[in-house]
């Protein structure tokens, strides 16, 4: 094991060094202030249309319950409405305000609204050209051919690029309370936040619903998205082994990613696609107590089938890593 | 043919063979290489020199066959194996976002024993220490090769292979590499050198294995394998047409036209108005006092080997006339 | 040129991501136990409804906050301008008081709402409450739903059966009873507002047939009128007059809820009963 952690120090170092970490940084720098904006104007139409927090929750709740209301709308998008009817009025009930305006709660709704598509998309571009990018450069050669045995090198870049991804999970957090705390205030970490909601068909089950203050919230929805991310991560690397050009890698990966929210959206009536990793992404949902993409998805079925895909990734990934024969 | 010390081996493949999708790709190889000589693997391009150099290192895995290298078996003991073997598989590559002295604390991590002070060591050997520290992207093809040949040195290996390593260099730096191989082979390491033209390996191995078509077709000392051979004489000198003149004079000398000559033309490059001539080698002492004497300079006169096909074409008709 | 060697930089990476990593894997960790596990407990958060407002005169307050709630009447359904009455009273309300703040709180309509279901929001929604506390005018419609979806036997906006006069009759004193239990609920939710209640109108009164509903929809009225009369704050306006022979150009094309200008009379209406 002690010759593990030079080949770590080298892969953590490339990755680094590629200033793949940088772009990713660059990327948040320019979207957060965008989205900051964004909410900003959304925040003051608000204050201009209503007095206090109070009446703009309870405008929400009468317009939901208008639209349920409607025979026009679909059933299972009534349900998830009168899901999130029954969750604002828990909100409203117990006089907590769900969308506080200050960083802490911009920055949870950012990385919830971000697990599906954002973060595997950053995610990406760290481990689509891990083991392909050394095949188009030649470098593949080098690496091979010193003393060390294939799997230990895969086996490094998999730890390194499981350092990247928990930097890049801190580091949108921290970036995005930064820079939407300095429009709507540092403050935040204490305000509560219920979780446990417990769906069933289209009513909530609120015996266990708890509050937990907002940082605690934050922590935990940091670890979901965590796991997905690795999740993505592992099917990249998997990807990356199999497919020879990085181009090819990136976009298989993508393709896999972005029909997996599309699904998610409107798959409710294929159930079978619950097994798809990518409609599994949504984590913090559970946690949030949203509606899963198809009836009947729960964290630990979740979990299981993310579980499922990486294992069956890494298995892949090794065997073929150590195997294959490098022709060019 | 002569043999060093058979418990000498630093290098040993026994009938190996790769196939791939079906097609025999390597039909089969057998040589040994010995300490401290320069072995040179002669083939034209697509024989199967690069395939079998990576079987060699364990890039590819052979389909049958068994790789030794000082001992250890590289498919059952490829960490044992890799670790006397320096390298460089076709182009010296490197990761080119780094500095070349990053590329070398790189690979210095992957094996045991590598300090700071080796890392210089062998960036001295090479000549690179004005410009280790510059990204390896604004390297040129030479500090390339350079920096490629550092990295195979850093683990003190007893095989260094070098793939087409005149590929790209100017006639200096074919010179110097020529030197600093036989400076290593002189410490005691053995070098296995491929390429395509028989000048180089010519001038610079002890014995040579030549392989067509996925098959060794014989392995021994550079002198045995070209006996027959003959050799162009290339001359310059400091009046070319007088110098012509003084050529086509002399009865037993013919020049040979430039389209006729078999020469590698890269081989030729570096020469101005060279005139090329088969002639008796003994010859060419007594032709070049006549010459001064006839007050034309004589800038060289080197000899140099046809191209590798003329050398197959002795070879196989050889085999078909007994 | 290496501002951070190799070495430092990869220390620096290496603990940053591992803490990273630590922490991500707590959180996780303590996400999955508190989902797969939870806890039950109860979270009581702090009572925090606003103080009502200054009675009195509405020309004399600092502020006019007018909340709204009821049936598709009051939610604008069949106004394609989307403002209904609510929207256009309170623009109303800005011209004729110049001087004052006028600001709409809630509109918490919803289509289709009986009286029935109002009463019983009124008693058990926060929400109802806080908005209604802070108004100092409050506007309401109901009763509609109740008594033509009883003689329907259907939601009245998509009413194809027969309307039976009879059961409309008979189904009157318990809308009232009801229209009872929100007056009581509304003046012990905020005694200080003014509360106008728009009465009835019946939107069949061109079909012949249908005609005779209007002698049902008046008692209803009257009745009605009785129950605000009780408090001095409440008030009533009529629209039955409206939507008989100028019915044409005030109901929307569904003939059962008022057009924009059906609605803008009733907002004229609301303007004029206040002082």
């Amino acid at each position: 094991m002690d010759r593990l952690l030079p080949l770590i120090q080298n892969e953590t170092l490339k990755i680094w060094k590629k200033k793949r970490f940088f772009v990713i940084v660059l990327v948040l720098l320019i979207l957060i202030p965008v989205f900051t904006y964004a909410q900003l104007r959304i925040a003051e139409t608000n204050k201009k249309n209503f007095k206090d927090w109070h009446n703009q929750l309870v405008q929400q709740i009468n317009e939901y319950q208008n639209m349920l209301s409607s025979d026009r709308i679909p059933d299972e998008w009534k349900r998830s409405r009168r899901i999130a009817v029954q969750q604002l009025q828990y909100y409203l009930d117990h006089d907590v305000n769900p969308n506080s305006p200050d960083g802490v709660t911009f920055t949870r709704s950012f990385m919830s609204n971000a697990v599906t598509l954002f973060f595997p998309l950053l995610v990406l571009a760290i481990a689509s050209d891990l083991v392909s990018g050394e095949r188009t450069s030649g470098t593949i050669k080098m690496l091979l051919t010193r003393p060390v045995r294939r799997w230990k090198i895969l086996l490094s870049k998999l730890v390194a690029l499981t350092f990247y991804v928990s930097l890049t999970v801190v580091v949108s957090g921290v970036l995005c309370y930064l820079i939407s705390g300095a429009v709507f205030g540092y403050n935040g970490w204490e305000i509560p936040v219920f979780t446990g909601f417990v769906i069933q068909g289209s009513s909530i089950e609120s015996s266990f619903v708890h509050a937990v203050p907002q940082w605690l919230y934050m922590l935990m929805e940091a670890g979901l998205i965590w796991v997905s991310s690795m999740t993505v991560a592992i099917l990249a690397l998997m990807v990356s082994v199999l497919v020879r050009s990085t181009s090819a890698s990136i976009v298989t990966m993508m393709a896999a990613v972005i029909s997996g929210t599309i699904l998610s959206s409107m798959s409710s009536s294929w159930h079978s696609a619950k097994f798809i990793f990518s409609v599994n992404l949504q984590l913090t949902d559970y946690l949030a107590g949203s509606p899963p993409p198809i009836t009947g998805m729960t964290l630990g079925f979740s979990l299981l089938i993310l579980a499922f895909w990486a294992a069956v990734s890494l298995a892949v990934s090794f065997s073929v890593f150590t195997k294959q024969d490098i022709m060019n | 043919m002569q043999k060093t010390n058979h418990s000498d081996v630093v290098l040993s493949v026994k009938n190996v063979k790769k196939q791939i999708g079906g097609k025999p790709i390597i039909k089969n190889v057998t040589f040994d290489v010995y300490g401290g000589e320069i072995f040179g693997f002669l083939g034209p391009n697509g024989a199967g020199k690069t395939t079998t150099i990576r079987m060699l290192v364990d890039l590819i895995k052979p389909t049958s066959g068994e790789i030794t290298i000082c001992g250890e078996d590289i498919q059952r003991h490829p960490e044992a194996a890799l670790r006397s073997v320096g390298c460089i598989v076709e182009n010296p590559e490197a990761y080119s976002y780094m500095t070349g002295w990053d590329n070398l604390e790189h690979f210095a991590r992957m094996q045991r024993g590598i300090d700071e002070a080796r890392i210089r060591e062998v960036v001295a050997i090479v000549g690179l220490e004005t410009r280790i520290h510059d990204k390896v992207k604004t390297f040129s093809l030479g500090m390339r090769q350079r920096l490629g040949i550092a990295q195979a040195l850093l683990g003190r290996p007893k095989l260094l292979i070098l793939d087409e390593p005149t590929n790209g260099l100017d006639p200096k730096g074919i010179k110097e590499l020529r030197e600093f191989v036989r400076m290593l082979a002189d410490q005691g390491m053995s070098l296995f050198i491929s390429s395509h033209l028989l000048s180089e390996i010519q001038l610079m191995c002890d014995r040579v294995a030549i392989i067509s078509r996925g098959e060794v077709l014989a392995v021994g000392t550079v002198d045995d394998l070209l006996r027959g051979t003959d050799n162009y004489v290339v001359w310059q000198f400091e009046q070319p047409d007088a110098g012509k003149r003084l050529l086509a004079g002399e009865r037993d000398v013919r020049i040979v036209p430039g389209n006729e000559h078999r020469i590698d033309e890269s081989v030729l490059a570096g020469m101005k108005d060279a005139q090329i001539t088969t002639m008796n080698q003994d010859r060419v002492a007594a032709l070049v006092a006549k010459a001064v004497r006839a007050g034309i300079g004589v800038v060289s006169v080197q000899s140099i080997a046809p191209t590798l096909e003329q050398l197959f074409l002795r070879m196989t008709e050889g085999e078909s006339i007994g | 040129m290496r501002t951070l060697s190799s070495a430092n930089l990869w220390k620096f990476i290496g603990i940053a991501a591992v803490l990273c990593t630590v922490m991500l894997l707590a959180g996780f960790g303590y996400a999955v136990k508190d989902m797969l596990y939870p806890k039950s407990e109860a979270y009581s958060g702090s009572e925090d409804l606003p103080a009502l407002p200054a009675g009195g005169n509405l020309s004399e307050s600092k502020e006019i906050n007018v909340t709204a709630i009821g049936d598709s009447l009051t939610k604008g359904t069949g106004d394609s301008s989307g403002e209904g009455y609510v929207k256009q009273l309170v623009a109303l309300l800005k011209t004729k008081y110049p001087d004052t703040a006028v600001r709409l709180n809630n509109n918490l309509a919803v289509n289709g709402m009986k009286a029935d279901q109002l009463a019983k929001l009124l008693d058990t929604d926060k929400g109802y409450r806080f908005a209604l506390r802070q108004a100092n005018l409050i506007v309401f419609t109901i009763g509609g739903n109740d008594l033509f979806q009883i003689a329907a036997g259907a939601s009245p906006s998509r009413m194809t059966g027969e309307l039976k006069l009879d059961k409309l009759q008979a189904e009157l004193p318990q809308g009232l009873d009801r229209l009872d239990a929100i007056t009581k609920r509304l003046n012990a939710i905020n005694p200080n507002a003014h509360v106008v209640y728009v009465g009835l109108y019946n939107p069949f009164y061109d079909i012949g047939d249908y005609r005779e509903g209007s002698l049902q929809i008046q008692k209803w009225n009257e009745r009605a009128y009785a129950l605000l009369h009780r408090y001095p704050n409440m008030s009533m306006v009529p629209t039955f007059d409206l939507f008989e022979n100028t019915i044409s150009r005030y109901l929307s094309s569904d003939h059962f809820h008022p057009n924009h200008n059906g609605y803008a009379q009733i907002a004229a209406r609301i303007v004029q009963s206040l002082e």
